[in-house]
């Protein structure tokens, strides 16, 4: 069995968006507190998200902002505190100050630690299970060698982003209120469009406080493998995506991870156009081997190079 | 009194920081620091620098910040044991399972955690404290409430940088960026199995400051008037010195290692003066004596800065 997750930032999505696709889902926008409706930043918001996602027979994890500084610590801990209760499954945690924070206020609720916790080897994931860290996101630069070493060489759980754009830097300031100088009449307006930064034929989408790649991770041509390597956690990254976005790729990758699965023929061709066509910059296989992350190498390539 | 540390990006810029009045002078070693190797240092070159600075009673910090594979972590450990042997007291790490092997295997090191951990609150530090680390270097965002608060609640020693960023962040935090990989990387193995990856800093090769090339951004199609750098530029300081001092931070850094040596010298010469004096002047005269020389300093730092950009965003693209 292999679960498929995604994060939602907002009761918005929540609702709006067809969800099945996913096995689970993590409730909040870990790289800014000031999203509108956010699930990590509001306790009553977040206790009916909760709700909502357990009716749907879904597993439940609370994602905490990224970088908090001292002053954020305060109102985290509020919103532990808070969810205290809460049947929630886990809590994604970025940042080492909140691991003990975590367990002091919820107890021996299982810890993922997310991308931006910069884990990269498995003596990290060791030290970490320590600490009540039960799964991970490496840090999206190693390669998916070094995802199973990692998984096979230490007590955690290691989760395998498979498509959407990967997060590449964070801050403590928004690029649009920073940068623009046109202040936002409010952040729904401005975080409901999508921005671009592009120089040359570089190309990032910043979604306010992150900088994102401008091409989708996509891993589609390589799920076999994936399975074959007893990888079992999945997750598409779809924080700044259109509700269309995250329903479309999430029904694309449940199909053709069932079949993977059952050793069925795929339907890679059409899923790879219908991929592209939701995507603004094209597609790419991050880092996962071993070049930079912008290029993506079809299987035949990859195996030429090998 | 706060110790001054001084960069050797180049063994010739190690020895003159030390002549200039560095308590400490911090050296990258091939392949393991968040810089490229064209400012790191041979093997050998660490050794001949321990042996000098051991005979001015000084220290030698060796910079072994990379993020490594898992299967690199035995080779770092080799060479903290190689460089204790020398001589080298200290060691700047940012990988959380590096640094408490480090400390596990070598009780007596002094491990500063690195700015690449990119810690951002008082509650990081105390993890990192409890895992071994004696010294933490803070990230240039934190201002001088965040030193004081952490000196009031964790017993642990602090190291700042003599440059901050002013207002902005940028949206870059130290240690948290990927970007430069994405654009362009490059891999290889060195003879002793190190894996290079040029273009992450995170990974051994140098940041290609793509976050500075003069980005053009567009909301919904819209464009937006103007190029944007990515990150916010630091600046040298000299007006909070007096305060930091006084707030009990235990090591001030010069940056630079990819900096000319005469400059870097010059800065290291520059700080020592003034540090000094802070000691025996009011700190109102030793701003006002020394602030139009900062301005020069200032000058050629921005200068440097903007060539060095220049060439790494250059092989960026190449």
């Amino acid at each position: 069995m292999f679960e498929l997750s995604t994060h939602i930032p907002g009761p918005k999505q929540l609702h709006e968006i067809d969800l099945t696709a996913y096995d689970a889902l993590y409730l909040g926008d870990f790289t800014c507190p000031l999203y509108p409706g956010n699930f990590s930043r509001h306790i009553d918001t977040l206790a009916l998200g909760v709700e909502r996602v357990k009716s749907m027979g879904k597993r439940c994890y609370l994602s905490l902002y990224a970088i908090p500084k001292d002053s954020d610590l305060v109102w985290i801990k509020e919103l532990l505190r808070g969810a205290q209760g809460l049947p929630l499954d886990g809590v994604e945690v970025h940042n080492m100050g909140l691991l003990e924070t975590v367990r002091e206020i919820l107890g021996d609720i299982p810890i993922h630690l997310g991308v931006f916790g910069n884990l990269y080897t498995h003596e990290t994931a060791r030290v970490l299970k320590g600490y009540g860290v039960e799964r991970v996101f490496p840090n999206a630069e190693l390669s998916l060698e070094e995802l199973i070493y990692i998984r096979d060489n230490s007590p955690v759980q290691v989760v395998v982003p498979v498509h959407g754009k990967i997060p590449l830097a964070i801050s403590g300031t928004c690029f649009v209120t920073d940068y623009t100088g046109q202040v936002p009449t409010n952040c729904e307006e401005s975080c409901s469009q999508g921005h671009w930064l592009t120089h040359e034929d570089w190309q990032l989408k910043s979604i306010g406080r992150a900088n994102l790649s401008g091409k989708d991770l996509c891993m589609l041509e390589y799920l076999d493998r994936l399975i074959r390597s007893d990888l079992n956690l999945f997750y598409i990254y779809t924080l700044g995506e259109t509700g269309t976005y995250v329903e479309t790729i999430g029904k694309i990758y449940r199909e053709a991870l069932h079949k993977a699965q059952s050793g069925e023929e795929s339907c890679t061709e059409r899923w790879l156009d219908q991929s592209r066509s939701l995507s603004q910059s094209g597609l790419c296989n991050g880092f996962y081997f071993g070049v930079s992350g912008q290029e993506y190498l079809s299987p035949h390539a990859l195996s030429q190079t090998a | 009194m706060a110790k001054l540390m001084a960069p050797g990006g180049t063994r010739r810029m190690a020895f003159s920081v030390l002549e200039a009045g560095a308590d400490t002078v911090y050296v990258g070693v091939r392949g393991w620091s968040r810089r490229g190797s064209d400012t790191e240092l041979t093997d050998a070159e660490v050794r001949d620098l321990c042996a000098a600075a051991r005979a001015q009673g000084k220290h030698v910090r060796v910079v072994l910040n990379t993020m490594p594979s898992s299967e690199e972590v035995p080779l770092l450990l080799k060479k903290v044991d190689m460089y204790a042997g020398w001589g080298v007291s200290g060691f700047m790490i940012s990988d959380i399972g590096s640094m408490v092997q480090v400390r596990s295997h070598f009780p007596d090191i002094t491990i500063h955690v690195s700015v690449g951990a990119g810690l951002s609150n008082a509650l990081e530090v105390r993890f990192y404290h409890d895992l071994g680390a004696s010294v933490v270097i803070l990230p240039y965002r934190m201002g001088i409430e965040d030193v004081r608060a952490i000196k009031r609640s964790i017993d642990v020693s602090l190291e700042v940088f003599l440059f901050r960023t002013e207002n902005l962040d940028g949206i870059v935090c130290p240690g948290k960026c990927t970007m430069s990989s994405y654009f362009s990387s490059n891999r290889w193995l060195d003879h002793e199995g190190k894996d290079y990856f040029y273009g992450s800093a995170n990974r051994g090769g140098d940041c290609l400051r793509v976050c500075q090339v003069g980005w053009e951004a567009t909301a919904d199609e819209r464009e937006i008037d103007g190029k944007f750098g990515l990150k916010g530029n630091p600046k040298l300081w000299l007006q909070e010195l007096s305060d930091y001092v006084q707030a009990g931070v235990d090591y001030f850094k010069v940056p630079g290692r990819d900096r000319s040596d005469e400059l870097v010298r010059d800065i290291v010469r520059f700080y020592r003066k003034v540090v000094d004096d802070l000691e025996t002047f009011p700190t109102d005269e030793v701003v006002t004596q020394y602030a139009p020389e900062l301005e020069e300093l200032k000058k050629r730092w921005a200068s440097e800065r903007r060539r060095r950009d220049d060439r790494l965003v250059a092989r960026a693209k190449a």
